[in-house]
């Protein structure tokens, strides 16, 4: 896993979804880390297009070659919607680069903010520390 | 940031993806006022109903009007009451010692406990500050009120009924509503204990009742005040307002909190 400072990706060019609010379903804090960043690159294994937040798994190798398994959290559906996501917009097999805020309890979980696509599209993951529409 | 603006912001996105969605996410709203540029005319008088009341159908979303960051709010755009529903009260809420003890403690445990994390119901007030989609229908009679989260209903008779005298305790108590010449006067009671009435853990007893005052202020804006009283967690009625924005061409989406629920399990206190 490579930690990385969490600076210029939200406003990075090419973000081609604007930023979304999150559902509220709970406390930010009492979950997640807003001090801490991860940003971590794999292949997608799993989407789950739930609510009351959308969620996918990542297989990541770390530098030792060995493989993790991580889970992110994103927006409710139906802010994910709004703002412009299908529930194929993120797909099993695709590369992402997400960064995101890891779990305070110390699981492979983070809350997605920006997820790079392969292609380098940039997708706003309707984090829970979201911005809004200004 | 208005509902309209979000919309045409959504709107534009809309029109650059290549895949347009099946639902009715963009679905125009009818009979909505416009400006002589042919803009929703947010400023036009608010509609009647054939009686001349105010009609507050639409779908509505509380006003967000927490100031955030360049890096985003903690849990997303909401408004200040969504956190705290005394903020705007000089002094803040007239606690009773043991309800004040509750709301720090919960705060100190970072919100974990809050019913919404366990997808419980919100209750009224809660109901009124949750950033997701409200569609108001009113008849002659009865006001219903179609919430997103959870598909959830509540009833607001407007046909003459008295209120319960023995409730039984509910998360959204039974609810009369009386005009006041523009504004809809709403009593309830019968709510149950262990309602929040906010994220920081104010709480509501089994003993309090509310009133609300329901005013469309024109065709974008409707204000709700709303006064608590509750002489078991408070030491006197409180009253707070609570904006409302209208939301146009769109429709609510499913939102079901215990589909695919797996925070809690993750939630850290202090």
């Amino acid at each position: 896993m490579k930690a990385v400072s969490f600076s210029s990706v939200a406003v990075g060019l090419g973000l081609i979804l604007a930023a979304i609010p999150a559902s509220a379903h709970h406390s930010f804090f009492a979950e997640f880390d807003s001090n801490k960043h991860v940003t971590l690159t794999g292949t997608v294994t799993k989407v789950e297009w739930e609510n009351p937040h959308a969620r996918f798994y990542l297989d990541v190798k770390d530098e030792s070659g060995a493989m993790a398994h991580w889970e992110f959290q994103m927006g409710s559906i139906n802010v994910l919607v709004r703002g412009g996501w299908t529930r194929n917009t993120l797909k099993t097999g695709d590369t992402v680069t997400v960064n995101g805020y890891p779990a305070k309890d110390g699981s492979r979980l983070a809350n997605a903010r920006v997820i790079t696509l392969s292609d380098g599209r940039k997708l706003t993951g309707g984090s829970s520390f979201g911005t809004s529409i200004q | 940031m208005t509902s309209a603006r979000i919309f045409i912001a959504a709107a534009i996105l809309f029109t650059a993806c290549p895949h347009l969605p099946a639902q009715w996410l963009n679905y125009p709203t009818a009979g909505v006022p416009k400006t002589p540029g042919g803009a929703p005319n947010l400023k036009a008088p608010a509609p009647r109903t054939p009686d001349g009341k105010p009609d507050f159908s639409g779908i509505w979303e509380a006003e967000k009007n927490q100031p955030c960051p360049p890096d985003g709010c903690p849990d997303g755009p909401t408004g200040k009451e969504f956190f705290d529903i005394g903020w705007s009260i000089k002094g803040g809420l007239p606690y009773q010692p043991w309800a004040r003890d509750l709301m720090k403690e919960r705060m100190a445990q970072n919100r974990k406990d809050n019913p919404n994390a366990r997808c419980l119901p919100l209750g009224v007030v809660g109901t009124h500050t949750f950033p997701l989609f409200r569609k108001i229908v009113q008849i002659p009679g009865l006001i219903v009120i179609l919430n997103e989260r959870d598909a959830m209903y509540r009833q607001i008779f407007t046909d003459g009924r008295s209120l319960p005298d023995d409730p039984q305790p509910s998360f959204n108590g039974y609810s009369t509503g009386k005009w006041d010449g523009n504004t809809l006067v709403v009593q309830t009671n019968g709510f149950r204990d262990g309602i929040w009435l906010d994220a920081n853990g104010d709480p509501l007893t089994e003993a309090g009742k509310i009133t609300e005052r329901f005013r469309r202020v024109d065709y974008g804006r409707m204000e709700v005040q709303v006064t608590v009283d509750d002489p078991k967690a408070y030491t006197a009625p409180w009253t707070v307002k609570l904006n409302q924005n209208i939301v146009l061409n769109t429709e609510l989406l499913d939102f079901f909190c215990l589909e695919n629920e797996k925070d809690v399990a993750h939630l850290v206190g202090k």
